[in-house]
C-alpha cells in the first residue's frame, strides 16, 4: 500500500502517492526494476468523472516520452494520454477492457493503464514531477479553481 | 384481465440531473418508456415531487414496483425511491447501459444529439423488457408483445 499527500479542497478530497513520478498531464510512473508502470492520478480521475472506456496502446506498441499511449473517455470528456516514459508496452491492464471504473475506485493500484519497458528511465525521470512537486501544483490549481467559483 | 381491473404499473423514477448530458439520456429514455412504447403499462413519477414529499408520488412508488434509472453514481433516483418506501425492482445506470451501446456516444444538454437519442431509445428497449416481465408475473396469461 502506498502512502499518500492529501488535501481537502471544498469537498473533494484528492490523494498524491508519494512513490512514483507525475508528468504535468496526471500520469503517474512507478519504476519497477526495468519496467515503469504507469497510470493516472486520483486529482485528474476526479476531475475528468466516471470512465466509460479506457483504450490503451497494445502490448508491443513503442511510445515516445508525452506521446499518446491512452485514450480514456468519461461521462464529462475525452482525454488523450501522453505517456510518462518512453519504450514499448509490455503489458495493459485487462480491467481496461472489461471494467474501466477501477480508474476512478482505485487509480494507484488496481487501476493501473500498463507497463512500459523503459528505454532510459533515468532521462525521463529527470522530466517528471516528484510526489511533493505534483502536490504542490494541484494544490494551487484545486484552490484557484473554488476561489473563481 | 377485465376492462374493470386496475392494470398493473410498474413506476419510472429518471434521474433529475439538469444539466448533465447522462441525466438527460436518463430523462428522455423515461419518456420515450411512458409516452411511447409502454404508456398502458408504465407511469412516470418525477424525482423532484418524491424529494419534495408529494403524497400522490410517494403513495404511486409504495403501492407500485419501480423501476429507477440513475444518471450518475450517486444515484438518488434509486435513493429516493427506497426512502419514500418503494421497492427497486431494477436499477439502470446510464453509464452501463452505454458501455453496453459504445456506438451511440450522448452529448448535448438541453437537447441530446442522435447518440443520446438512440442511447436513450435503447435504454427504453431494456426497460421495456423488465416492465414486460413484471406485468406478465402480474396478469393471468401473461403479455404477448
Amino acid at each position: 500500500m502506498p502512502e499518500y499527500l492529501e488535501i481537502t479542497v471544498d469537498k473533494f478530497t484528492f490523494k498524491v502517492a508519494t512513490d512514483r513520478y507525475y508528468n504535468g498531464e496526471g500520469m503517474w510512473a512507478r519504476p519497477e526494476g526495468n519496467n515503469v508502470r504507469i497510470g493516472l492520478s486520483d486529482y485528474v480521475q476526479q476531475r475528468s468523472g466516471d470512465v466509460a472506456f479506457a483504450e490503451v496502446k497494445p502490448q508491443g506498441t513503442g511510445v515516445n516520452f508525452d506521446e499518446e499511449v491512452a485514450v480514456i473517455e468519461t461521462i464529462k470528456v475525452n482525454i488523450s494520454l501522453g505517456s510518462p516514459v518512453a519504450g514499448t508496452v509490455i503489458e495493459v491492464n485487462p480491467a481496461m477492457e472489461t471494467a474501466p471504473e477501477v480508474i476512478n475506485q482505485n487509480p494507484y493500484e488496481t487501476g493501473w493503464l500498463a507497463v512500459i519497458e523503459a528505454t532510459d528511465w533515468a532521462a525521463d525521470q529527470g522530466r517528471l514531477m516528484d510526489p511533493k512537486a505534483y502536490f504542490a501544483r494541484i494544490k494551487v490549481e484545486a484552490e484557484q479553481e473554488v476561489s473563481h467559483r | 384481465m377485465t376492462d374493470t381491473e386496475p392494470k398493473p404499473r410498474v413506476i419510472i423514477v429518471p434521474c433529475s440531473g439538469i444539466g448533465k448530458t447522462y441525466g438527460s439520456v436518463s430523462r428522455e429514455a423515461a419518456y420515450v418508456l411512458t409516452e411511447e412504447i409502454r404508456p398502458g403499462e408504465t407511469q412516470l413519477v418525477a424525482l423532484s415531487m418524491l424529494v419534495l414529499g408529494d403524497e400522490s408520488a410517494r403513495a404511486a412508488v409504495a403501492a407500485n414496483p419501480a423501476v429507477t434509472i440513475d444518471g450518475c453514481k450517486l444515484a438518488c433516483a434509486t435513493k429516493m425511491v427506497k426512502e419514500s418506501g418503494g421497492e427497486v425492482v431494477q436499477d439502470f445506470a446510464v453509464l452501463e447501459v452505454y458501455r453496453r451501446y459504445k456506438q451511440f456516444k450522448p452529448q448535448g444538454i438541453a437537447e441530446l444529439n442522435e447518440g443520446g437519442q438512440q442511447l436513450a431509445g435503447a435504454l427504453a428497449q431494456e426497460i421495456a423488457a423488465v416492465v414486460d416481465a413484471l406485468v406478465s408475473e402480474d396478469s393471468d396469461g401473461g403479455r404477448n408483445g
